[in-house]
């Protein structure tokens, strides 16, 4: 097997004010010595200036393959494969999504797009939230509420400007919309670059050395569109036959409404493990390798989305246990 | 010792690259076009080589970033890159700055006839040789592709949800006609007889409209994404790539609806991605995923000749001199090869 160099690429999403900008300007302007192309919006806060800043439009499309939820970004795919053609290689590439922007399209861009993802991955979705006024964001706009759904890294910044137990409070506000990101808290967005780039957060083999905080699967009830998640647990195995599909029908049917999906999986008769995760309808699985000896083997299973509590999962769970 | 059955066996160097001159420049080739027996290449480290038969090739340093297009403007090159800039290039290595857009690319360029194109972002730019400022032709997405007619009155642009066809009208002014089918649309091309306009889409598929009735169908079944397609011949064929084989549409007569293509197989199961015409014949050349290049008759699957081998590195550019006895091929890792394809 050919084994290809595939240059990671974050998305950095957040609220309007939030930081994205500072991190940017920190991503450009430090001594790291790498080579950094980032890609910003046409409606960027304020202008940064920098040879490797790509102006890019945030043309959405979706693709005429049937799936509903395909939509991708054609600028994206167009200015990737312009910097791939770029005779100095790129150590990563930043894609910046507008304050409004749903992070989704960009995501699903490297599932879909055969020459991007023959190139490039997915490394992380980093999100920036504002400490001070994330919890109202939340309240006011849906987009502010995807965007920690979509994170696996969120940087809870400005908490210089925020209480202890206001802080607090803001984590367990992420937390129930995303058990499984990991929460940087930062004044200036001062984490250490290497907590934010290049984590190969979406390799399935990531997925097994991420512990989610599982929470207790009855959760407040507060409105109809929160994002929520749902997290499953079974240590009898699951029969294949039936995960297959009920999981497929779930996406086919209610993928628009499920944002995130992770799991590990222990199958009736299969000795390996079987890790996916998925954005919306599209999903990335593969078997990783036998049950280590020291470790029980049990499946898991983390949704994130909004009206999970309608489509019935925990029955549909249990069902695919084998007899 | 192993074997990997997967791996392209191991070929001698054809005659052509025998006689030839392979260079291993170490960047991407982006573009390639003729100008008389001049081939003119465009490379992503911004520079631009000029081959021509008994003459060591000319290197110039053109772009600060990467040459992302190039068309033949009568006797010079013109280039559009990543840092913005549109140029006009001489043979003889004079660079002259048509405009800049500073951070934004230069997508697209095109000429006819000393009228000059060029595309950034969501904007095509026009200009008439005979003015100084050009014309800017809005559109509401990201412009995928340009295109002349044969004759130059005619210009298509490529976007999200169709094509916008641009003419000028008795009094000088654009008019513009939408040819709308959903997706987003790349490469745009006419039919050199004018009667049919095709797009690669995003997805592996095709979109073709006959222009004297609007009549738009599909040309699909790729395994992948068409990155290369050219009408051979006039318009007797188009022939792409996208798949194993190299895709040749019937387009003589009544055009290809209700028609089956023509496939050309070649060795090593390897994607297809550069289609090459071979100037008045039904023939093109086919360059692949690993970098072998082939030369076939498209009525004749038997006659298939192998110019260039395998590199490892996907074949993005072509071109043969307008007198038919030199060409070009670059690839993605910038390994090329100059050679005369006749024997002496």
């Amino acid at each position: 097997m050919e084994n290809k160099h595939q240059v990671p690429v974050t998305v950095l999403t957040g609220f309007l004010g939030a930081g994205k900008t500072t991190l940017l300007n920190r991503i450009l302007t430090e001594q790291h010595g790498q080579k950094y192309a980032v890609i910003v919006n046409e409606f960027g806060e304020q202008g940064i200036d920098n040879d490797l800043v790509v102006d890019a439009d945030e043309e959405v499309f979706e693709m005429n393959n049937g799936c509903i939820c395909c939509t991708v970004r054609g600028d994206l795919i167009r200015i990737l494969s312009g910097l791939m053609k770029r005779a100095d290689k790129l150590d990563a590439i930043i894609v910046e999504t507008t304050g409004l922007a749903d992070p989704a399209p960009v995501a699903q861009t490297f599932f879909v797009d055969q020459d991007v993802a023959n190139k490039t991955k997915l490394d992380a979705i980093v999100t920036v939230a504002d400490a001070v006024h994330l919890s109202s964001q939340i309240e006011d706009h849906h987009e502010a509420e995807e965007q920690i759904a979509f994170g696996d890294v969120i940087l809870l910044n400005k908490i210089d400007l925020v209480k202890e137990e206001n802080i607090d409070v803001v984590t367990k506000r992420i937390r129930k919309i995303n058990p499984f990101a990991k929460i940087i808290k930062t004044t200036k967005c001062g984490a250490p670059l290497k907590e934010i780039l290049n984590l190969d957060a979406f390799s399935l083999k990531r997925i097994l050395e991420v512990e989610p905080d599982f929470l207790e699967s009855d959760h407040d009830h507060e409105h109809d569109d929160d994002v929520t998640s749902l997290s499953f647990v079974s240590e009898k195995p699951l029969d294949m036959e039936k995960f297959q599909n009920w999981f497929g029908k779930l996406l086919q049917t209610k993928g628009q409404d499920i944002m995130r999906t992770k799991g590990i999986l222990d199958f009736k008769g299969e000795n390996d493990r079987y890790v996916f995760q998925g954005v919306h309808m599209l999903m990335d699985a593969s078997p990783m390798g036998k049950w280590p000896d020291d470790k029980e083997r049990s499946s898991r299973l983390v949704f994130i989305g909004r009206n999970l509590e309608t489509m019935n999962l925990k029955e549909g769970f249990e069902a695919c246990k084998s007899e | 010792m192993t074997t990997d059955l997967n791996q392209f066996p191991q070929l001698d160097k054809t005659k052509f690259e025998q006689r030839g001159i392979q260079l291993e420049i170490g960047v991407p080739v982006t573009c390639a076009v003729s100008i008389g027996n001049y081939i003119a290449a465009g490379f992503g480290d911004g520079t631009i080589r000029i081959f021509s038969s008994g003459e060591k090739h000319k290197t110039l340093k053109a772009h600060k970033g990467v040459i992302l297009c190039m068309a033949k403007d009568g006797d010079n090159i013109l280039t559009g890159g990543d840092d913005g800039y549109f140029l006009k290039i001489s043979l003889n290595g004079e660079i002259n700055e048509i405009t800049n857009f500073g951070s934004r690319w230069v997508d697209h360029v095109a000429a006819h006839n000393g009228n000059l194109v060029c595309s950034s972002g969501k904007v095509v730019y026009y200009w008439d040789k005979n003015k100084k400022e050009p014309k800017s032709l809005n559109h509401d997405s990201t412009i995928g592709g340009l295109a002349f007619d044969a004759k130059g009155r005619r210009l298509a642009v490529s976007r999200y949800g169709g094509v916008t066809v641009w003419k000028k009208d008795y009094s000088n002014k654009w008019k513009s006609t939408k040819l709308d089918w959903k997706g987003s649309h790349n490469k745009v091309s006419f039919s050199p007889d004018g009667k049919y306009l095709v797009t690669s889409m995003q997805e592996n598929v095709l979109r073709c409209w006959r222009l004297k009735d609007k009549l738009d169908f599909a040309m699909s079944g790729y395994g992948s994404k068409i990155k290369s397609f050219a009408f051979i011949d006039d318009t007797s064929y188009l022939a792409t790539s996208g798949a194993i084989d190299a895709i040749c549409w019937p387009f003589d007569g009544e055009g290809p609806m209700g028609r089956k293509p023509i496939c050309l197989p070649y060795i090593g199961n390897k994607q297809v991605t550069f289609i090459e015409p071979f100037p008045d014949e039904k023939a093109i050349f086919a360059g692949l995923s690993d970098g072998s290049v082939f030369l076939s008759q498209i009525e004749n699957e038997n006659n298939t000749i192998i110019i260039r081998s395998f590199t490892g590195s996907e074949v993005s550019a072509i071109a043969m001199t307008d007198d038919k006895s030199s060409i070009f091929i670059g690839d993605m890792s910038g390994n090329t090869l100059w050679t005369s394809i006749w024997d002496q």
